[in-house]
């Protein structure tokens, strides 16, 4: 029988594969807002015991994961009506090709890995590894600014992943210590980067390359 | 009440943002002043903090506090001259920024807990953002949105590798608060497979921070865009404070018996950015820019010296301390430069020993210092290191590294002959006629007040005297920490 956990994150390795031939912001926005929801959620559905204070935790993070953060980014760059356009420095295609290599690649690797803790769930470790590297892909392969966010927040997505379901040491005071850091963090990003865009009228860090040897 | 010691200057930073600019300043001082007396009251009297799960006071941690809270005490006095001297758009967000990064770097030193460590170390990265940006140009909005991206992907690294050392626990069937000290006590029955794995991402994570190479490449612009009196915090004790969540895990690896594992690793990043600054910083064209190369040289030499162990890492802790004292004061006489030069690049300084000699005294004492000349500590710490390094047989790295000390010195000491005795042509007079040399009075609309000089004497004498007489309390707190890591005089 297929366990509602491996359901929800097949649908967030789809999402994955989206997201490396979405051309505009918007649609990306969307896809990281559904991996946050997914990825705070899955708590529920895995085994550690839920007492009234971890239900208030998950719930929050739920909010601010999968609703604040995404919805205010999607709310700058209406305001600031800046280019929709990722801006890739590798082309669809080829990110395309790249994510479906990195899921047959994360698969191969969770299987390697053997975690008895999770081992009735298929796609948790899989599906963790390809939301880091997809971060870290976008970090490297799109010049757009708020893309580069977008794929930061998606790997703190995966990290949120391998952190409430490899381990039960990890206490719900840090995961919010983590969630107010991340929430911090975008935000201080999006100060700056709305004087990127004051700056330069745009949000390609093309533009930000005066500073080298 | 431990904890009071970062939660103090937490509150005047949050007042600092809305108070006007002169209080802001005054409050600046003042929390300087009121922290590093804490400080030494913790020194003495290691009390107990009330959240013992998440706090500690350990050895290692003491030594960077007192570092930490001197250069921040120096630091605030001449920022409060330096205000003074520059018209900053909006001071309040400058000083309510240095003192809630002083109260986060207050808390990575307290920490015992790995998570709030790493929320500590994340939080050091966004109190110090505002600080690079002060000075709003394009420049330094690049220099920043570098740093928090390339910092806060580190720092991401960090918490995959934490995450991975509570996984260490659970395969090893272990449980224990999730404690730097407790997993220290509980090293051998963790996972190897797992502990070296998260070793190597938190290495990289706090790595990045640190400055080691080749994560080290938001360093220079972060330093050379900030303000002086902020680079000087930044490389001063930012870098320290990443070093010791590095020292920390090391010391879980050391007692888990995988030492070796750690220590090589230590050993290759800490030569790779050794050579990095020394490829760098040949061809540097401006100061500030050349002192942060030098910082990821001295971080380079820190971590060599821990992963060498023995005789080394006790090297490692004395250039630490002193790399704090002397780089800091470095930055602040950078800072007086800038004020009189108007410029960061080297060509257009020179003749500085004329123009500002108390300045002068205190940049060329520093360099003579942070090259590794007597009497100051890094020639000791250095002088262990290499020791060290030939008695346990790395004799291949010890010739790179030594290899690499004399290129950097090359490098450093011909830019700081250009800045000091080269003729200084000032650029508005050079327009009008290239050959003509500035008169050598009035040149310099800069007036070298007591303040903007002294905090600098002060670092470089307490270095000084440091390499002469260590207090005893001192010295049994730097032979605590390096015995955790194998480390010692032996």
């Amino acid at each position: 029988m297929i366990h509602p956990v491996d359901t929800l994150l097949s649908l967030v390795l789809l999402s994955v594969l989206f997201s490396f031939g979405t051309s505009r912001l918007p649609g990306l926005i969307k896809v990281v807002a559904f991996q946050g929801v997914v990825a705070s959620m899955v708590p529920f559905f895995i085994g550690h015991d839920m007492s009234a204070g971890g239900v208030v935790f998950t719930v929050a993070t739920l909010l601010i994961r999968g609703i604040i953060i995404p919805l205010c980014i999607y709310l700058a760059i209406k305001k600031v009506a800046i280019r929709r356009e990722v801006e890739p420095i590798v082309g669809y295609h080829a990110s395309i090709l790249f994510g479906l290599g990195l899921i047959v690649g994360a698969t191969y690797v969770s299987r390697q890995l053997n975690l008895p803790a999770i081992s009735q769930y298929l796609l948790v470790t899989p599906t963790a590894v390809a939301l880091l590297v997809t971060g870290m892909f976008f970090l490297i392969a799109r010049r757009n600014a708020i893309a580069m966010v977008l794929g930061y927040i998606m790997m703190e997505n995966g990290i949120y992943l391998v952190g409430t379901t490899f381990s039960s040491h990890v206490r719900h005071i840090v995961e919010f210590g983590i969630l107010l850091d991340v929430l911090a963090g975008v935000m201080i990003m999006g100060i700056i980067l709305q004087n990127i865009n004051k700056t330069f009228d745009d949000v390609d860090t093309a533009l930000l390359r005066t500073l080298k040897e | 009440m431990v904890e009071i010691i970062f939660l103090a200057p937490f509150v005047t930073g949050i007042l600092a943002f809305f108070l006007p600019k002169a209080i802001g300043r005054q409050l600046l001082v003042g929390t300087g002043a009121i922290h590093l007396i804490l400080s030494l009251l913790l020194w003495k009297n290691r009390s107990v903090p009330i959240f013992e799960n998440y706090f500690a006071v350990t050895p290692e941690g003491l030594l960077s506090l007192l570092v930490i809270s001197l250069l921040f005490f120096l630091i605030s006095i001449y920022t409060m001259a330096y205000l003074k001297e520059t018209d900053l758009k909006s001071e309040n967000i400058f000083t309510g920024s240095m003192l809630l990064f002083l109260s986060t770097m207050t808390m990575v030193t307290l920490s015992d807990h790995i998570m709030v460590m790493w929320i500590a170390i994340e939080a050091t990265t966004l109190a110090s953002a505002p600080l690079i940006y002060t000075y709003r140009t394009s420049a330094s909005l690049e220099a920043t949105w570098k740093y928090l991206l390339i910092c806060s992907v580190g720092i991401a690294m960090a918490l995959l590798g934490t995450v991975l050392i509570t996984l260490a626990m659970d395969v090893g069937n272990v449980d224990a608060p999730l404690s730097f000290s407790a997993l220290t006590g509980v090293a051998k029955d963790l996972d190897p497979m797992w502990l070296k794995a998260g070793f190597v991402f938190i290495l990289v994570g706090y790595g990045t921070k640190m400055g080691l190479a080749p994560m080290h490449t938001w360093l220079p612009d972060a330093h050379s865009e900030a303000p002086s009196p902020a680079s000087a915090l930044l490389s001063g004790v930012l870098l320290n404070c990443a070093y010791l969540g590095i020292f920390k895990t090391h010391k879980i690896m050391h007692a888990a018996g995988l030492g070796d594992f750690s220590g090589t690793i230590l050993i290759v990043f800490g030569l790779m950015s050794i050579l990095a600054a020394a490829t760098f910083i040949l061809k540097q064209k401006e100061y500030k820019r050349m002192l942060a190369y030098s910082s990821i040289e001295n971080m380079g030499i820190i971590a060599f010296g821990t992963g060498i162990g023995g005789l080394a890492a006790y090297g490692a802790v004395i250039c630490m301390i002193h790399h704090s004292l002397i780089k800091s004061s470095l930055f602040l006489s950078s800072g007086n430069m800038l004020l009189g030069y108007k410029d960061r690049l080297i060509e257009n300084t020179g003749d500085m020993a004329a123009r500002m000699p108390k300045t002068f005294v205190a940049f060329f004492a520093g360099f003579a210092g942070i090259s590794g000349f007597p009497p100051f500590g890094i020639f000791i710490g250095e002088l262990f290191i290499i020791v060290g390094a030939f008695k346990t047989g790395h004799y291949v790295a010890a010739g790179i590294f030594i290899l690499s000390m004399c290129f950097i010195f090359a490098g450093f000491a011909n830019q700081v002959m250009k800045i000091s005795f080269a003729d200084f042509i000032n650029k508005d007079d050079a327009n009008t006629d290239p050959k003509k040399i500035a008169d050598p009075a009035g040149t310099i609309p800069f007036k070298e007040k007591a303040s903007l000089v002294w905090p600098q004497y002060i670092l470089l004498l307490t270095s000084l005297i440091l390499c002469f007489f260590i207090p005893d309390t001192l010295y049994q707190a730097i032979i605590e920490a390096v015995t955790a890591i194998g480390g010692g005089i032996k």
